[in-house]
């Protein structure tokens, strides 16, 4: 096993000097599972030496969460101790820097009645969106490679060569096989933010996206705004929320989504593995579902409020570097940023300007990523006059 | 029925008689890296019970390390906020709190300026001094191997042997090897409530202690009591809050205490070291502090506040204890204060003080730091109020 920790080291930087952009001062508040405590110790490191006032890590076991699952009375499950939002709370309150670290593997839960599951969503509560609406918190979250999730991701391979292969991956699609890493990510995010804004500019009435399997027309709403994932706090940090991002994305239009579309990559719901989904819409409404595998799952879950309905639409274009590699990484973070994609559910209001669009946009519990953008797939702008311009050709941008 | 996983036996051991779990309790766990597989076992045995949710606060010593290597000066003695109210809330909800040591890491400080360690005592939190002191949890420390500690407690052996060493003997210590540990831990403490209650009779006056290096007097409050081996919340439920335990403690009186000192075994000082530590007390203050390595962490420390240089606690252990007959140093103060007897630094018990003009004078101070002066060669006397002395423990045997 090829030592790290320089990679490690970098990993930290990149997210503490570039993503959540910690300042002198700050406390910084760093989210993770258990076993990463390599990571989490570099990332404490990295926020020390950009003089953070405290790094406060939150650990989760999922084996812990687990014993609860399996044991604890049927009554308690509901139960959320009041301090985690406490916490986030003051976090806001001191203006502090967070960071999350991803890359978990949900079979741990394999077994658990899903009935029980669905009860308790921790580490994850109802204060996390506010915190992040109120834009008084500079942060990311990035990806951090563990035994477990590397077996999850390579399941064929032996357990060494499966976090070595996903360590590569994680280095590729971070740049962190760059010179200069926050350097690279300065550079990219300047390209992501240029194509949203020429977008934007054209204004188009809707999108149309072509390829094997795939005849899908997005209608968009008139004051939608093409967006990257760079935001600024209401002190005026930037941050990225992201690492790694690659997706330009904006609200569509949830009753003027018509055709059929086929999933270019498998992904996993709330612990349901699906692959080769295949969705028919008409007038906005998902009215046929079907899938290789999982398409019960999936169909469950459309079933609930608004989810038959389309919250998002995002481009990827061919210089984003985690689509090219074929994997799937069983993490929202990584896979929604392989390729263009839309989802089913709920809506960000943000992207749109008008009042009266905002009210339209999509609402529901739910927000399901899933990929339909390839090479293979030609995407069209179509201008309220009907005309076809051509967006993204071979995975490149066209204007 | 199913055969028990040493995690398992241990979990219902901390569960049952140790932090004794009420059901519908919340129950928050201090837990050091590496001893996941307790901790899980604990959080099962405890929602068996009906527990309402199990909180672990996972603890590792390396990001504390990279806080002391790296960040300004000023910000060291900052303590989050956030641990300390959970605490006291856990408090108001009559919760219940335990603490697994497993000592993974004792080398994380090492190169850490002492001055610097001083300063941030994390996890140690002075909220946990106080729910201790308002009784409103029932609470346990209990303690697991961990490949690091064995290394560290075992250095001339190899790894899995040391690993193997440390198990076992935490094991008889925690009376694991025992048929019926829960049994087991019920008789000792009764063993060691009824010599508290003998030396509650004798109402001394003070204790002194004499040996190599020592010659110390300790005064002690008309109307403390003598305790020893399970707490009681303010509601009645009760919990072995040390597993071992083999002491028998009170709290002195921290304005008479004169003499000098020296520590029978080295401590664990917030990472850091401290061996064959000697202090001299004059008036009840210790007035000079000093030691064979490290003795700037224990002056900063008791230099904390006012009471940091005054004794809180002072407890007996007798021979009969299995730590001791170990011979081993656990550099961990759970294992090594039950070996010996011991005097505390910092914040009181000022429960066990019945007389409130006499609890108000209980030593108070955001630390609690003990120290063992206790060996078979140190002879305790009780002096009792018309000045005469009555031999208390010799050769580490009861005498009373």
């Amino acid at each position: 096993m090829p030592d790290r920790s320089r990679d490690l080291e970098r990993l930290a930087e990149l997210l503490v000097g570039f993503g959540a952009n910690v300042q002198p001062g700050q406390i910084l508040a760093v989210t993770a599972y258990h076993d990463m405590a390599e990571a989490v110790r570099a990332v404490a490191r990295a926020g020390y030496r950009h003089g953070a006032r405290y790094v406060d890590v939150f650990w989760w076991d999922m084996f812990v969460k687990r014993a609860r699952l399996e044991l604890a009375d049927e009554e308690t499950l509901d139960y959320v101790p009041p301090w985690i939002g406490q916490r986030l709370r003051w976090l806001a309150d001191e203006r502090a820097a967070r960071i999350s670290l991803t890359g978990s593997d949900s079979t741990i839960f394999e077994g658990i009645d899903p009935a029980r599951m669905g009860r308790d969503l921790l580490p994850y509560v109802k204060e996390v969106p506010v915190v992040v609406n109120e834009r008084l918190t500079n942060w990311t979250a990035g990806p951090s490679p563990n035994p477990r999730w590397a077996q999850r991701v390579h399941p064929d391979l032996p357990p060494e060569e499966a976090l070595e292969k996903l360590w590569e991956e994680i280095v590729h699609v971070c740049r962190l096989d760059t010179d200069d890493p926050v350097g690279a990510w300065r550079e990219r995010m300047r390209a992501i933010v240029a194509s949203a804004d020429r977008m934007s500019e054209r204004s188009f009435d809707a999108i149309h996206l072509s390829g094997p399997g795939t005849d899908l027309t997005v209608g968009l709403l008139p004051s939608h705004r093409w967006l990257g994932a760079d935001f600024t706090t209401i002190d005026g940090r930037t941050h990225y929320p992201n690492i790694p991002t690659e997706e330009i994305f904006t609200t569509p239009d949830p009753e003027r989504v018509d055709g059929h579309v086929r999933a270019t990559m498998p992904l996993e719901v709330y612990g349901s593995f699906m692959s080769g989904i295949r969705i028919e819409f008409a007038g906005g409404r998902a009215t046929k579902i079907d899938a290789d595998e999982g398409a019960d799952a999936l169909r469950s879950i459309v079933a609930k409020d608004g989810a038959d309905r389309l919250g998002e639409i995002a481009l990827v274009d061919g210089e984003g570097r985690i689509g090219p590699l074929g994997t799937v990484f069983f993490e929202t973070l990584l896979d929604e940023n392989a390729a263009s994609h839309i989802a089913l559910g709920n809506a960000y209001t943000f992207p749109l300007e008008d009042e009266a669009d905002q009210a339209r946009a999509n609402r529901s519990p739910v927000h399901v990523d899933f990929m339909i953008g390839s090479p293979e797939v030609d995407v069209d702008g179509i201008t309220r006059e009907g005309d076809r311009v051509p967006v993204l050709r071979g995975g490149a941008w066209q204007f | 029925m199913a055969v028990l996983t040493d995690a398992e036996r241990f979990a219902e051991l901390v569960v049952e008689v140790g932090a004794n779990v009420q059901e519908g309790q919340e129950v928050e766990i201090l837990a050091d890296f590496e001893t996941e597989e307790a901790v899980r076992a604990i959080a099962g045995a405890a929602y068996r019970r009906g527990a309402r949710y199990v909180d672990v606060w996972w603890w590792d010593a390396l990001v504390k390390r990279e806080r002391l290597l790296h960040a300004r000066e000023e910000t060291l003695a900052y303590v989050p906020p956030e641990p300390g109210s959970r605490l006291l809330r856990l408090g108001e909800e009559r919760g219940c709190r335990m603490w697994i040591v497993g000592n993974p890491q004792p080398d994380a400080l090492e190169g850490v300026d002492p001055e610097r360690a001083g300063r941030d005592l994390m996890p140690r939190l002075k909220e946990s001094t106080e729910v201790v002191t308002a009784q409103t949890t029932n609470w346990c420390i209990a303690s697991w191997p961990t490949p690091g500690w064995a290394r560290q407690v075992f250095p001339e052996l190899e790894p899995t042997v040391a690993f193997e060493r440390l198990r076992a003997e935490l094991a008889h210590v925690t009376r694991l090897d025992e048929e019926d540990p829960s049994a087991a831990w019920r008789a000792r403490v009764a063993e060691l409530k009824a010599a508290a209650a003998r030396l509650n009779e004798r109402r001394f006056d003070a204790l002194r202690f004499r040996g190599p290096g020592t010659d110390l007097t300790i005064g002690l409050f008309g109307s403390s009591s003598w305790r020893a081996g399970s707490f009681e919340r303010v509601d009645g439920v009760e919990s072995v809050v040390n597993l071992p335990t083999e002491e028998v403690f009170t709290t002195p009186d921290p304005a008479r205490v004169d003499g000098v000192v020296r520590a029978t075994k080295p401590l664990e000082l917030a990472g850091s070291l401290i061996d064959g530590i000697a202090v001299r007390f004059e008036g009840g203050r210790a007035v000079q502090i000093d030691a064979d390595s490290n003795a700037d962490v224990l002056r900063s420390v008791a230099a904390k506040d006012d009471g940091a240089a005054r004794l809180g606690e002072v407890a007996i252990v007798d021979g009969s204890g299995r730590i001791d007959a170990l011979g081993t140093v656990f550099w961990n103060t759970l294992l090594d204060e039950n070996a010996a007897s011991h005097i505390a630094l910092g914040g009181s018990y000022d429960f066990v003080v019945e007389d409130e003009t006499e609890r108000a004078r209980a030593n108070q101070s955001e630390i609690h730091v003990d120290f063992m002066i206790g060996s078979p060669e140190v002879e305790v006397d009780g002096i009792t109020r018309d000045g005469e002395s009555v031999p208390v423990l010799r050769r580490g045997a009861w005498q009373i």
